[in-house]
């Protein structure tokens, strides 16, 4: 009977409808606003987009269409970016759906393991034959992130302390790399090259392979430049041999 | 975990700086939800762990469910309790999960009987997986549950009895449910068992006005009202003193103002003593 | 093991020699954004809501008919096709 009990009261939560008893709606609106705040740590470019208001109904929304699962609210809104790219009222923001995608990828990656990175120097020992042939796995949280806009100086541009300066949406597209550090998130613009080498790493291609790719993606790739900066952003995962 | 220094509920704006420059308090308590990813603040948690005592203090086991305990959350917060080795385990005689969806909310629970059965079996399940005694908290009440046939102090002390835990006696919620239902505070303390009380917290509270009815909100966004003050004092003679909590939540201030709240506590622990 | 060491497998490993060997800092402008610290943790809590308040609850019977505007910094995006 507990159980059916709570079945009725869960009912009149997720709701739009008017509940006559008045001290249930302190229960509604608080199921409503507290998960509509959650979001916001998780998405606070799109906040900062939008602005408070806009970002507090979308995130209502949001949470009556598609509640948590379990009660970590970190790991709360996987398919809000999603939700946002049908959102009729944001509409006119044709990049907000994909900055979203930037915000989750960064709010995975705080929330990512850091441990057990690759430690180059086992690399100068190896022949070039078995580097070349190498797969080399990414760390937990990575993730390229691509966008036919500007995202990265869309967030850049939503931070507190930014200027006035306009983002023209021209300057996309975007290749974000969301990377996991000791202390935080953080994320660094790659070129094309960069990313399809990336993403042909991350489909299980040797180095050379990717190489290969990354210079049809972008004559001019440069491998040690790209691997210099995928290395110091600690990217890649231990060796697993 | 000693009595003598009240401590502060650890706020993420706060974390940094208590790394930094690691202030005096009885002993820090963190909500399990929030450190059970292995992110940069865990691991900032786990370098505090030399200077303080920790409380792990769950927000979404959600104790009241009929349908019992989420098997995967139980799992990880006895990974965490198990890492962190705490003082103190705690969690709230609520509800926040049904049908597989999770409500961010502290759902009042008809006092019956059978919820009685339910909420046993849970802490049980709970003590069992922990291999520790947790303490349980009495929410903030906004609905009186017509089937209730017990009184919430008389559940709790039956709880107690049935599963060995220990309570979290919250003054700023004992004072909030007696307003917005209208409960004798005098008699709901009479009813608890005294020798359960292993832990006692204070936050801030609003009020609402609520169509010309003034309603008390627990949004732990001020400071302690002296009502609380008052109220606290009173558990502090009649339990003892009991290792003690500030919590802020909402519009969080600075660090300082939060230890000035909590060395208020720790001088009402030890005139007490 | 077949050993096979082309000029390509050898260009490859002189490229990833250098890059072990000089510093990235060195080799480019680094302009990794950092975008969250430890103050991000903590959605969780056990607070209620003081919007939460029972006199809000006249604002439910019409929640489709309220759309705010977005008011914030995509007021400094520029060049977008508005769809629709």
């Amino acid at each position: 009977m507990l159980r059916e009990w709570q079945a009725a009261f869960a009912a009149q939560l997720l709701t739009d409808a008017s509940v006559s008893e008045k001290r249930l709606a302190i229960h509604r609106h608080h199921v409503a606003s507290s998960l509509a705040r959650a979001l916001a740590v998780s998405f606070p470019t799109v906040e900062a987009l939008v602005g408070a208001e806009f970002f507090r109904e979308t995130a209502r929304r949001f949470v009556m269409q598609d509640p948590p699962r379990q009660p970590v609210l970190a790991e709360y809104g996987a398919g809000f970016a999603d939700f946002l790219a049908e959102y009729a009222p944001a509409r006119g923001l044709s990049y907000l759906a994909d900055t979203a995608r930037l915000d989750w990828a960064l709010n995975v990656a705080f929330h990512s393991p850091y441990a057990g990175r690759l430690d180059a120097a086992a690399l100068a020992t190896m022949t070039a034959d078995d580097l070349a042939g190498l797969s080399l796995a990414f760390a937990p949280g990575v993730a390229l992130v691509r966008s036919a806009y500007p995202i990265g100086l869309i967030w850049k541009a939503s931070q507190p302390d930014a200027g006035d300066e306009p983002v023209d949406l021209a300057r996309g597209p975007a290749r974000v790399l969301v990377l996991r550090q000791s202390d935080g998130a953080s994320f660094v613009s790659l070129g094309e090259g960069e990313a399809a080498f990336v993403e042909a790493l991350d489909d299980g291609r040797s180095i050379e392979a990717a190489a290969g790719m990354a210079a049809a993606a972008e004559p001019g790739f440069d491998l040690s430049r790209a691997f210099a900066l995928l290395n110091t952003c600690e990217v890649f995962a231990a060796l697993q041999h | 975990m000693q009595a003598a220094a009240a401590g502060i509920g650890l706020r993420a704006p706060h974390l940094a700086e208590i790394d930094r420059t690691r202030p005096k308090a009885g002993f820090l308590e963190i909500h399990a939800e929030n450190y059970l990813t292995p992110s940069p603040a865990l691991a900032t948690v786990e370098r505090l762990r030399a200077d303080y005592e920790f409380s792990v203090h769950a927000v979404g086991l959600s104790l009241g469910s009929a349908e019992g305990l989420d098997a995967a959350h139980l799992a990880r917060v006895a990974a965490l309790v198990k890492r962190l080795e705490p003082a103190l385990v705690s969690e709230h005689l609520a509800w926040s999960t049904f049908g597989g969806r999770y409500y961010n909310d502290l759902l009042p629970l008809p006092f019956t009987e059978e919820a009685l059965d339910v909420v046993v079996a849970n802490v049980q399940r709970l003590q069992e997986m922990l291999g520790r005694p947790v303490a349980v908290e009495n929410p903030s009440g906004y609905l009186a549950i017509a089937q209730s046939t017990l009184t919430e102090p008389e559940f709790l002390a039956e709880l107690v009895r049935r599963s060995g835990c220990r309570l979290l006696l919250d003054a700023n919620n004992l004072h909030v449910t007696a307003h917005n239902l209208g409960l004798d505070v005098g008699d709901w303390l009479d009813k608890l068992p005294a020798d359960a009380v292993a832990e006692f917290h204070l936050a801030g509270h609003a009020e609402n006005d609520a169509d010309g009815e003034t309603v008390l909100i627990d949004d732990h966004g001020s400071a302690v009202r002296a009502e609380v003050w008052a109220l606290f004092d009173r558990c502090v003679r009649r339990f003892g003193p009991r290792p003690t909590l500030v919590e802020w939540d909402t519009d969080i201030p600075a660090l300082g103002v939060l230890l000035d709240e909590a060395d208020r506590a720790t001088r009402v622990l030890a005139d007490a003593a | 093991m077949e050993h096979r060491m082309t000029p390509t497998r050898i260009a490859i490993a002189a490229a990833l020699a250098s890059a072990i060997a000089s510093p990235a800092a060195a080799q480019m402008p680094m302009k990794v954004e950092k975008c969250y610290g430890v103050a991000k943790a903590g959605q969780n809590d056990c607070q209620t809501d003081h919007s939460s308040c029972a006199g809000t609850a006249k604002k439910d019977n019409q929640p489709d008919a309220w759309i705010a505007v977005p008011k914030g910094t995509c007021q400094k995006i520029v060049g977008g096709v508005v769809k629709g």
